[in-house]
Order: C-alpha cells, then sequence, then structure tokens
C-alpha cells in the first residue's frame, strides 16, 4: 500500500515535469497542460493514474519511458559521440541530394513517424519490470529506481542495435551486374558509396552488439540473439523477389485454401534449426506469419526471451517473454500493414509492401490479381499500386487483417495476464492499447 | 611461395623425398647464408618419438657468407622442389633485396616502428614486452637500447636459434584440417532452409583457401597444450570451434569486402557480388557471421567470447580507417599499420589467445599467443600488400595492383613516398586522377619501397618466431616457426 501512495506521488511528479516542459517542446499544448496543475487533485490524480483513456499512442509510449527510468533510444549520447558514427554522419551528407535509399532509412530512424516508432527497447524494459527478477540477483547489478537490471538495459540496446543494423543493410541497392539499378551511370557513383557506408555502419552495429552481449556473460544470451540476426538474414531470401529484393507474395495455389498447418514456430532447444518454410508459403496468415517472424517477432520475442533468462527466471516464464514479444510484433506489423489502407480516399498514391496482410488476404479471395504482381518481377515500380490499392479496399482483405491483428493483440494480452500487476505491466498494456487505435 | 594449399598438400609427401635433394642444390646456389643457420640437430627420443619420422628436413647448412638479418629460413627453399617455377623468380627477387642494404632502409623501418609502437602503446598496450615468464627466458639479450624502446617486434638478431626440424604445418595439421570446410559448410547448410542463402554463404567455403587462420590456431593450441601438459580430445574439440570461427569471421569479412569494392575474382573464381543479388550477399554476410557468433557461444567460456567479439569490433573500425586517410606522412603510417592490425592482425592474434585462454593458460601465455598472432598477422598483410605489387592476377587469384585502384596506399606506396614525395598529392586524392595508378605503380618499383616492405614483415616474422621459441619443444612449437616462413615467402 505504502509503495502504491508512494508510486502515485511519483506520477504526480511527473505529471507536473511534463507540464512545465511541455510548453517548450509543443507551445500549443501549453493551454491543456496548464489546466492540468490547476485542477483539484481528484482530477490531477485522474489525469496520472486512469491511464491513457483515448489510448493515445505518443502518450501511452511516453508514460512508459518514465516507468523504465529514462528512454532507451539508441540514439543515445554516447553513441552519437563514437568516433565511427561521426565519421558515417560525415559521409551521409556528402549523399544527400541522391536517392539511395540509406538516407530515407536515416531519416526515418532520427524522425520518428507514426510507423517507425517502435520502441523495441523499451520493449524490452518493460517487460523486464513486468515480470521481476530472481531474488539471487545481486543488489550491485540492479537499477532500483527503474526497477531493471543493468545487464537488462544493456540488451535493450543491443536489441535496438541488431534491428537498426539490419534496417540498414536493408536499405542498401543491388548493383549487380544486369540490373537496372548498375545500368543507370549517372546514379551509380552514389549508390556505390552509399552502399559502402551503409554496409559498415550495420556492421559497426552487428559488431558492437555482439561485442555488448559478449559483455554480458551469459552464452545463452549470446547464442539467442545470435539466432535472431540468422533469422533477419533468412527473412531476405523467402519467396519471389524483384531485382531490388523486395518481396512479392507468392502465387496463390487454391488447393492451400483446405490445407492445415500448425503453427509455425521455433524449437526453442534446437536454436540452429530453421523454420520449414515451404510446407506454409502460399497460405496468407501463415506465410504472412513466418515472413514477420522472421523479419521482427523473432528479436523481439527472444529479446524478452533474454531479458527474462538475464533476471534469472526459469525457463517456462522465459517463453512468455518471448511469445508476448513475438505477438506484439506481429500486432504491430498489422497496424502499419493496415496503413496504407486506412484512407478510404481513391486517390491513394504511395507505395506499400506487397507481402502486407490485405494483399496476401485478397489475393487468396482474388487469385487474378496475381497477374498485376507478375509485372513486378523485375522492380515492383512496374507494379499498378493504385489499381492494388483499389481491389484490396473492395475485397475482405482489410477485415480479415483486422481480425488477425485482434488475434495477435489478445494473444498478447493473455500473457500479460500472466505476469504480476504492476505500473510495467500496465504501461504494456496501454501500448497494447493505443496500438488498435493508430 | 610455400603456403601449400590443401590441393597441394595431397602432392607433399613426395615432395619431401625432392627437397631432401634440393637442399643441398639449393645451399650451392644461395649466395648468404645466416651462421646461425649451421648446426645439428638433436633429436632426444621421449617426446619426440612418434615424430622421429619427420627427420627428413633436419639439414646441415654450410655458413659460409656474410650474416643478413633477413634471411628467409631454409624453409623458403625446402619448399621449392622446382628452381623452374615462378617461385623461384622470387628469389631471385629476394637475394637482389638483401643486396640492397643501407642505413636508410634501417632507419625508415624503424622510424616507422617506433611510430607504431608509440601509437600501440597509447590505446591499450599491445607492445610486446619483455614479461614472458612462459618456459624459459629469452636467451638473447643484447639489444640495441633504442630500438629496444621503440620497436614494437624487439628484433632480436639473428632470427635466433636453429630450426632443427621442419616441420610441414599442413601435414602435421592433416587430422585437424582435413574437414574443416566440410564442418563449416555443413554448420550453414543445416541453419537455414533457404536455397540461395545456403549457397552464398557456403560458396567461399570450397576447401579453395589456404585455410591459414584454422592452421595457425589448431598449431597454436597444440603447442599451448603441449607446452601445459594438457592433451585432452575434448579440450582439442572445443579449440577446434575457434579455428572454425575464425575461417568463418575471415569469409564473412570476404563476403562484404566483396561488395564494398565491387571486386571481380577471388580465388580464382568470380566473387559473390559478381554471380548474387547485393542485397542478398550482404545478408548472407550477416547470416554466416551470426551462425559463427552461436558456435562461439556453444563454448560456454564468456572470456573466449570475449576476446573473440573483440575481432569484429576491430574489423569494423579497420575498415572505417580505411575510409579516410591522414594528411601528413607520419600519422600516414601509424594510421596504416594500426588499420593493418585491426583489420587482419585481431583475428589472428585474438582467436589464438582464445584457444589458449580456453586450455587454462595462464596470461603471460595468452598474450605470448595474443602477440604471436599479431606479429604473423601483420608480416601476412605486410607480404600481401608487397604481393599486390609484384605478383600476377593469375598467381593471386585476384586482380593485382587492386589497392592502388580502390585508393588505398599501402605500405610500399608510403615507403616509396620517402623518395619521391610526388606521390603524396596522389595519395591524398586516393590515385582518382587518369594516370594516378600507372604512375604510382612504376615509382613504387624505382623506389625501394618493396624491399622496406618485406624487410617489416620479416622483423615481424622474426619476433614471432622468437615469441613461439619461448613455448615448450615440441613439433607444433616448431611449426608455429614454420609458419613464419610461409607468410613471408608466399605467392599468393
Amino acid at each position: 500500500m505504502l509503495s502504491k501512495l508512494a508510486w502515485k506521488a511519483s506520477r504526480q511528479l511527473s505529471v507536473n515535469l511534463n507540464s512545465r516542459i511541455a510548453p517548450i517542446l509543443a507551445p500549443s499544448a501549453t493551454h491543456r497542460s496548464q489546466r492540468g496543475i490547476c485542477t483539484t487533485p481528484k482530477v490531477q490524480e485522474r489525469l496520472a493514474t486512469k491511464q491513457v483513456q483515448k489510448h493515445d499512442w505518443n502518450r501511452a509510449v511516453s508514460e512508459a519511458e518514465k516507468i523504465v527510468g529514462y528512454p532507451t533510444s539508441f540514439l543515445s549520447l554516447r553513441w552519437l559521440l563514437s568516433d565511427e558514427i561521426a565519421n558515417v554522419a560525415l559521409h551521409l551528407r556528402k549523399l544527400v541530394g541522391s536517392n539511395h535509399p540509406l538516407l530515407k532509412t536515416a531519416k526515418n530512424l532520427l524522425y520518428n513517424g507514426k510507423n517507425t516508432m517502435q520502441a523495441w527497447g523499451l520493449i524490452v524494459l518493460l517487460i523486464s519490470k513486468a515480470a521481476g527478477h530472481a531474488p539471487t540477483i545481486p543488489d550491485m547489478e540492479q537499477d532500483k529506481s527503474a526497477g531493471v537490471l543493468h545487464s537488462q538495459r544493456a540488451l535493450a540496446e543491443v536489441t535496438e542495435m541488431i534491428r537498426i543494423s539490419h534496417l540498414v543493410h536493408r536499405s542498401l541497392v543491388n548493383l549487380q551486374r544486369g540490373t537496372e539499378a548498375e545500368r543507370d551511370t549517372s546514379t551509380y557513383g552514389d549508390m556505390t558509396f552509399g552502399n559502402k557506408i551503409g554496409l559498415l555502419s550495420g556492421d559497426y552495429l552487428l559488431g558492437h552488439s555482439c561485442a555488448e552481449l559478449a559483455a554480458l556473460r551469459n552464452q545463452e544470451l549470446v547464442a539467442l540473439m545470435s539466432s535472431a540476426v540468422r533469422d533477419f538474414a533468412e527473412s531476405e531470401f523467402v519467396g519471389d523477389r524483384d531485382e531490388q529484393n523486395n518481396p512479392l507474395p507468392s502465387k496463390p495455389d487454391p488447393e492451400n485454401r483446405n490445407k492445415r498447418v500448425e503453427d509455425v514456430d521455433f524449437n526453442d532447444d534446437k536454436i540452429l534449426d530453421p523454420y520449414d518454410i515451404q510446407s506454409v508459403m502460399g497460405i496468407p496468415e501463415k506465410e504472412w506469419e513466418l515472413r514477420h517472424i522472421l523479419s521482427a517477432g523473432s528479436l523481439l520475442g527472444k529479446s524478452c526471451q533474454g531479458a527474462l533468462k538475464l533476471a534469472g527466471l526459469p525457463s517456462d516464464i522465459q517463453r512468455r517473454g518471448y511469445l508476448f514479444g513475438k505477438h506484439l510484433s506481429l500486432a504491430w506489423q498489422t497496424c502499419i500493414d493496415m496503413e496504407p489502407f486506412q484512407n478510404p480516399s481513391s486517390s491513394y498514391d504511395g507505395t506499400f509492401s506487397l507481402v502486407s496482410a490485405p494483399v496476401l488476404f485478397h489475393l487468396e479471395y482474388d487469385p487474378s490479381l496475381y497477374d498485376e504482381i507478375e509485372k513486378g518481377k523485375v522492380s515492383v515500380e512496374n507494379i499498378d499500386y493504385k489499381k492494388i490499392h483499389a481491389e484490396v479496399l473492395s475485397g475482405p482483405g482489410l477485415e480479415k487483417t483486422k481480425e488477425l491483428q485482434k488475434k495477435h493483440i489478445s494473444a498478447a494480452m493473455k500473457v500479460l495476464d500472466e505476469f504480476p500487476e504492476n505500473d510495467a505491466r500496465q504501461a504494456l498494456q496501454n501500448i497494447i492499447l493505443a496500438m488498435q487505435d493508430l | 611461395m610455400a603456403c601449400v594449399s590443401s590441393s597441394r598438400r595431397v602432392c607433399a609427401r613426395a615432395q619431401e623425398k625432392l627437397c631432401q635433394l634440393l637442399v643441398v642444390k639449393n645451399n650451392a646456389v644461395r649466395p648468404l647464408s645466416s651462421p646461425s643457420a649451421g648446426g645439428t640437430v638433436v633429436l632426444s627420443g621421449g617426446r619426440y618419438a612418434p615424430f622421429a619420422a619427420r627427420k627428413y628436413s633436419s639439414q646441415v647448412s654450410s655458413s659460409k657468407g656474410g650474416y643478413a638479418p633477413w634471411l628467409p629460413s631454409a624453409s623458403a627453399i625446402f619448399y621449392n622442389p622446382d628452381p623452374g617455377s615462378p617461385r623461384h623468380q622470387l628469389n631471385g627477387f629476394l637475394t637482389l633485396s638483401r643486396t640492397i642494404s643501407s642505413a636508410r632502409q634501417f632507419s625508415t623501418a624503424f622510424r616507422a616502428e617506433s611510430e607504431y609502437s608509440h601509437n600501440y602503446s597509447k590505446s591499450g598496450s599491445v607492445v610486446t614486452s619483455p614479461k614472458y615468464s612462459c618456459n624459459k627466458p629469452c636467451t638473447n639479450t643484447t639489444h640495441h637500447s633504442c630500438i629496444r624502446t621503440y620497436s614494437s617486434v624487439h628484433t632480436q638478431q639473428p632470427a635466433g636459434p636453429v630450426r632443427e626440424i621442419q616441420v610441414d604445418p599442413y601435414l602435421l595439421l592433416e587430422d585437424d584440417l582435413k574437414y574443416i570446410y566440410d564442418d563449416i559448410r555443413k554448420l550453414l547448410l543445416q541453419a537455414s532452409s533457404q536455397m540461395e542463402l545456403k549457397t552464398i554463404s557456403s560458396y567461399y567455403f570450397d576447401g579453395q583457401g589456404k585455410a591459414l587462420r584454422p592452421m595457425v590456431v589448431m598449431l597454436m593450441a597444440r603447442a599451448v597444450n603441449y607446452h601445459m601438459n594438457k592433451e585432452s580430445g575434448n579440450l582439442l574439440e572445443r579449440q577446434r570451434q575457434i579455428a572454425i570461427f575464425a575461417e568463418m569471421v575471415h569469409s564473412a569479412s570476404l563476403v562484404h569486402d566483396d561488395v564494398i569494392d565491387n571486386s571481380d575474382f577471388r580465388r580464382g573464381k568470380p566473387s559473390v557480388n559478381v554471380l548474387f543479388n547485393h542485397k542478398r550477399v550482404t545478408m548472407a554476410g550477416d547470416y554466416i557471421l551470426a551462425i559463427a557468433s552461436i558456435i562461439i557461444a556453444g563454448l560456454k567460456n564468456d572470456d573466449v567470447t570475449i576476446i573473440l567479439c573483440q575481432i569484429l569490433t576491430d574489423l569494423v573500425q579497420g575498415e572505417f580507417m580505411q575510409l579516410g586517410s591522414k594528411e601528413t606522412e607520419n600519422e600516414r603510417f601509424a594510421h596504416y599499420l594500426t588499420k593493418t592490425y585491426r583489420k587482419t592482425a585481431s583475428l589472428i592474434a585474438n582467436t589464438l589467445k582464445g584457444a589458449a585462454v580456453l586450455a587454462g593458460a595462464e596470461e603471460s601465455l595468452s598474450e605470448l599467443a595474443f602477440q604471436y598472432g599479431r606479429n604473423i598477422g601483420l608480416a601476412f598483410q605486410l607480404v600481401d600488400d608487397l604481393l599486390d605489387f609484384v605478383s600476377s592476377a593469375e598467381q593471386m587469384g585476384k586482380p593485382t595492383a587492386a589497392d592502388l585502384k580502390l585508393g588505398l596506399a599501402t605500405a610500399p606506396v608510403l615507403f616509396a613516398c620517402e623518395k619521391f614525395p610526388e606521390l603524396n598529392p596522389m595519395i591524398m586524392r586516393r590515385f582518382q586522377e587518369p594516370g594516378d595508378v600507372e604512375r604510382a605503380f612504376e615509382l613504387v618499383h624505382k623506389s625501394h619501397g618493396l624491399e622496406q616492405t618485406r624487410f617489416l614483415a620479416r622483423k615481424h616474422c622474426i619476433e614471432a618466431i622468437r615469441l613461439a621459441q619461448e613455448m615448450a619443444d615440441s613439433p607444433y612449437q616448431k611449426a608455429l616457426c614454420v609458419v613464419s616462413d610461409l607468410v613471408i615467402n608466399r605467392m599468393k
């Protein structure tokens, strides 16, 4: 009871603090926050603890960051001050003006848009706090004020490093002989240079994440996180691809409709064993799950599992951590997948992933759309995105994606319910709820 | 030259016979011979008993001629059964370089060394210190004081006592190395279900490489085990995993290098970036690395993992250093040597150290392993940079003058720079202007750059031999000495 009171008090403090910082950051918010200060304690309390009634995403995340101390955004000062990164920044400036995809990736990392706000490190810290740790962990290892272990914080950083390294490596340009990109002599120089910088920065992050992992002195964890890197690499080889390795959905096969396949997942004991990928291709839901477990769920799941491993918790609880991370990242993916289809206006002129859930579901419903997809064998840019957009909107794809989202959200929530009730768990629940409204 | 590749290993036994005959012949040809190279073999039964069969290579060489600190050891000739081969031409070249000795050469090399060691001591001291208490204290203690202070390799003249037994390391480790590529391929194939990922990632594990790194790791592992009287199959198997790790990390870096440099050939076949999608090649590199770390995690030794992960950060930092260049000559050479350590020597040094730590070696011994690896690694890269100028594309299995074309100023150019300052602006603009590469190539050949590079490499080799000799006598310890000859005299 006492601790709960203390918690509330600290909460109020943070709200006050927030109201002081808010006007500086966003003048428009001044009015609202001033009102927050002036209101009666009762109202204030409601503001502070009855969290996020509207499931506002940004608020859910910033509240959550306070719970675990300070945000673990990867762009920490320590990182920005390193020689190599300064070097990369210098070289990146030379690239400005070219259209190397690396620039876009860098921009997305710096300016958190709605979709790229995948604060994976934050999730790892929250699950660490939510699950607590074994009593055998010495005091020295703990960050008492935040309720997480120092090692878990390091792991959260490693998680983000691995993820960014993958994003960066993915944004290289294929300059293999005979490709369109290679023939375009006007951009060839920029592209080569961008590739060099991108590849090295990715390797830098990967190398440092290995070194930081090693310093945690837990070999099971090293193997676990390395296997997540393996999954990332493997994800780039699944299914058909265009010249720039953009994924294309596999050809819909009517026979697959009745095929029952068990849920694909990792075998915990045999970390080196890969998925049997071929068995699920062409079954929309499974194919989608497989692609995104490899390219996202695996890392978040294994990081959460690793965090609980560091806390000295038994393996069944570690397994829960893995499941939570996996389902959360898949739920997240549905949000990203649905976003281009949220705007009902027909004049959509952007691009979207062709292996996103709505498209895959629509292909099952209407295989004739695959003819349009086939135009993208050389480059996905040859595909009429408007046409696919319109067709998907008219079909059941979006509806089915929502169901898929519900499935993973409830699976994540269910795992969460098994953890003891505390502020970190509440914050995770808020994030999930806010995700629904994204 | 003597890098007996796996294919050549098959006929190595036949060569042995030939070589016995050739030793005499070559001695007649050689104008100079180290006095210390004389002496007979004293085989002390017991420990060497199983090894008596390899007595073939013990040799008596006449001690005529003057003293030359950079003499290639007898093994250089030992591995050259065919005097008409291109390898013989290198011997000629060596002889030539031996005759060009001047005080200037010495001073240059030593100055380079001093900057180098200074740089190292600042960044965590990789400088060899004379603290080894391993087996026997170093017998030769007459150093020139200033060399002693500045040199990172602490050259001892001459190259130490004669190597009584000439061992072929590849032959010695035949059983250890036979399946190393097979094992790596198996690991890579079983951990993925994607055909193309399997193909790309195992592309360079076709057994055509020299397998230098696994070989040195296994040699050091066995030598350390011998030194500590720890011969157990289980330990060796674990150390063998480190050898596998070394080769995998090396290949992963090759794969990524190919994408960065857009190279055409490697090991006599098209490089991966020619055959496959660059984005996929990059991922395959990450994949190899991931599998390699899983293997290391399987050793369940925290210290070893930390030592080996250091390699990865070094490799990347080395690559970053390669992107930039330094303004002044002095800075440039230090920059070059640090880069060389990070890109090449760190892998060898740290894997050797890892193998020693795994055997439970105390710090002085594991540090000795590290320093041996560092010196071998540096010598290896120096010779590599040298071969880029003198070897033909056919021999190397990759294009030559490649470094210049990539805009890199390696040791021969940096040395040549002293004689031909006109190279300076070329280095600064990274040989970008038309004709730069050809002109630089020509100037390097006109200067003493190549000899000076070889001299520096030899110094590192001599230091490596000295370190190896501090360990207990064993065939493996002998082979470690031979390795340094292989490194300095290789043709590809």
